[in-house]
């Protein structure tokens, strides 16, 4: 829907609104870039040195990929991001299905759910770690309660549930979100397909199967891939809950990241460590491009 | 019949209880006494005191200047994104561009970048021009989410003006910048608004910034929270009244925002 402009002014138009935000971005990211590039190859702690010390080479690919669990890393950051995004998914979607009922109440219901996705994350963490909490906490207290073994260390301390237990909390928040907008997406189904389908015998699951998901999927894609790249940033939750702790049970990319540059100060491994995460993204981001906003209108 | 009633609002009170329930207990937190806090089993009835909001926000107040520092960086980032953010949104939904496929998806790829990335450059170059801890080093940083965010969330806005309104009062004679002044921009006014409270609420809810640049006089409120967990002791109740107070805000504003809450949080990828 372009204006019919004419003449070499008119056509600079466009290039001149879009320049102050573009020049803002590129020197905000122009400066850690050429930063990161320079410094991957270099040796250099920040608290011994206040400038790099030595030209390494690739020496600190070597390093992030042999000496950091990086590699623990990167699976537990792929297990959040694809439990997570397929977990609220279909929790999105079932109460999304709820909401559809239209019972007296979810009105209210529909307004209140969003409360989650409005907590910054760094909050959502606090809320979990007091009710995770070993003596006292909600969680394990109502564990008990139904006869479910809690570990003794605490749910947060024992490597096999610390990683489930972060999820969670990410779940808690994000469900909503997809209960939303599959809700809205639901709503313009129209009756009458469901009608048809029904009157072709499909119940419940194939109703669901069929006709509402395939239905919400354009829009379902969207936000799956939103999700997937914030989960696989996660950061605040990790801060808060576990520390990436115990071990390296629960070590996201992001919290790898910090702990290197800015708990243990190795600016040259934590920006050889940057530069793969950042190739990661634009791969992930690339491919999700590709297929979400494949009918999308530019 | 009934019995299906009664398994739909079974379901709809478990609902209620999973997503409201943590929230509802945390600011129980914040007004139950402090011996409670931990008691096994939880303590569900208690007298209300409000001792924890007067200790973190009246007297000895520890966490008030941090809500005022919360403030001053989200609304900075909010405002100061704005001019940058509308005219680039004007020109991605009105004109016919080279690329504007590989521009939009720039913006996205700013929006999804992990912010840790930019955390290690920033702490050393703001350290080095003595930036570290001012308002500015954090707002400039936050910029670098409000303002791809609101280029698409504002695109969104500014598709749904009729460019047919804009033909007319061309015809009628009115130049680029009357149209826009008069027709275009009071038409795009309410996604404006929306636009600004969600810049604002990621710019609160925003907690990696702060947490490398900022000092303890320029804490932003969720940061303050954090020292409580560096003290023997954690004061849980004093934890729970900065975090509610640190909730409310972008509660409310989501409940003000209603039907605009899809468009918002996909960036204006879905229309809602």
């Amino acid at each position: 829907m372009s204006c019919q402009v004419r003449g070499a002014p008119r056509r600079a138009l466009p290039l001149l609104l879009l320049l102050p935000s573009m020049l803002l971005l590129a020197a905000l990211v122009i400066y850690p870039t050429l930063f990161t590039v320079r410094n991957a190859f270099y040796y250099w702690n920040l608290q011994t040195s206040p400038r790099p010390l030595m030209f390494v080479g690739w020496e600190n690919f070597r390093y992030v990929l042999s000496s950091t669990p990086f590699f623990p890393a990167l699976r537990n950051t792929l297990v959040i991001a694809t439990a997570g995004t397929v977990v609220e998914l279909l929790l999105g979607l079932g109460v999304a299905l709820l909401l559809l009922t239209h019972l007296p109440g979810t009105r209210l219901l529909r307004t209140l759910l969003i409360m989650p996705v409005a907590v910054a994350p760094i909050v959502v963490g606090f809320l979990f770690r007091y009710m995770y909490y070993e003596q006292g906490g909600l969680i394990p207290w109502f564990l008990t309660l139904l006869r479910l073994p809690v570990p003794p260390e605490g749910l947060l301390g024992s490597a096999r549930t610390a990683l489930p237990s972060v999820l969670l909390a990410d779940v808690w928040q994000w469900t909503p979100f997809f209960a939303l907008v599959l809700y809205t997406g639901l709503l313009g189904i129209s009756q009458e397909l469901v009608d048809a389908a029904r009157v072709d015998g499909a119940r419940g699951g194939q109703l669901v199967w069929h006709i509402y998901l395939p239905m919400v999927w354009p829009s379902a894609a969207i936000v799956c891939m939103i999700r997937f790249m914030q989960l696989f940033n996660l950061f605040d939750l990790v801060l808060v809950l576990t520390r990436g702790g115990p071990g390296t049970a629960t070590y996201t990319l992001a919290y790898l990241l910090y702990q290197e540059g800015l708990v243990n100060y190795n600016i040259g491994t934590a920006s050889a460590m940057t530069l793969i995460i950042v190739a990661l993204v634009l791969l992930l981001l690339n491919i999700y491009a590709r297929y979400a906003f494949r009918r999308w209108e530019w | 019949m009934v019995m299906r009633y009664v398994v739909l609002y079974a379901l709809l009170g478990l609902c209620a209880l999973f997503f409201l329930g943590p929230i509802a207990w945390f600011a129980a937190l914040a007004l139950r006494p402090q011996e409670t806090a931990f008691s096994t089993p939880p303590v569900f009835l208690f007298r209300p005191q409000l001792d924890a909001f007067r200790y973190t926000f009246l007297d000895p107040g520890t966490n008030a200047p941090q809500l005022r520092n919360s403030l001053v960086v989200s609304l900075g980032a909010t405002l100061a994104n704005l001019p940058f953010a509308l005219p680039a949104a004007y020109a991605l939904s009105r004109f016919a561009l080279r690329g504007k496929r590989s521009i939009m998806l720039w913006y996205m790829s700013l929006i999804v970048a992990p912010p840790v990335v930019y955390l290690i450059p920033y702490f050393i170059f703001m350290t080095r021009l003595h930036l570290r801890g001012t308002y500015l080093s954090m707002i400039l940083l936050m910029l670098t989410i409000t303002v791809p965010i609101s280029v698409w969330l504002l695109r969104s806005f500014i598709d749904e003006v009729p460019v047919e309104l804009e033909e007319a009062a061309r015809v009628d004679g009115a130049g680029t910048w009357a149209v826009w002044r008069y027709v275009t921009l009071p038409l795009c006014a309410p996604g404006l608004v929306v636009t600004s409270m969600f810049a604002f609420v990621f710019a609160w809810n925003n907690a990696v910034f702060p947490l490398v640049l900022s000092t303890q006089e320029t804490a932003t409120l969720p940061i303050g929270t954090l020292a409580y967990f560096a003290t023997a002791g954690v004061t849980w109740n004093y934890i729970a009244a900065a975090a509610v107070a640190a909730m409310l805000p972008p509660m409310l504003i989501f409940l003000a925002l209603g039907r605009y809450l899809v468009r918002g949080l996909t960036f204006g990828a879905l229309k809602g």
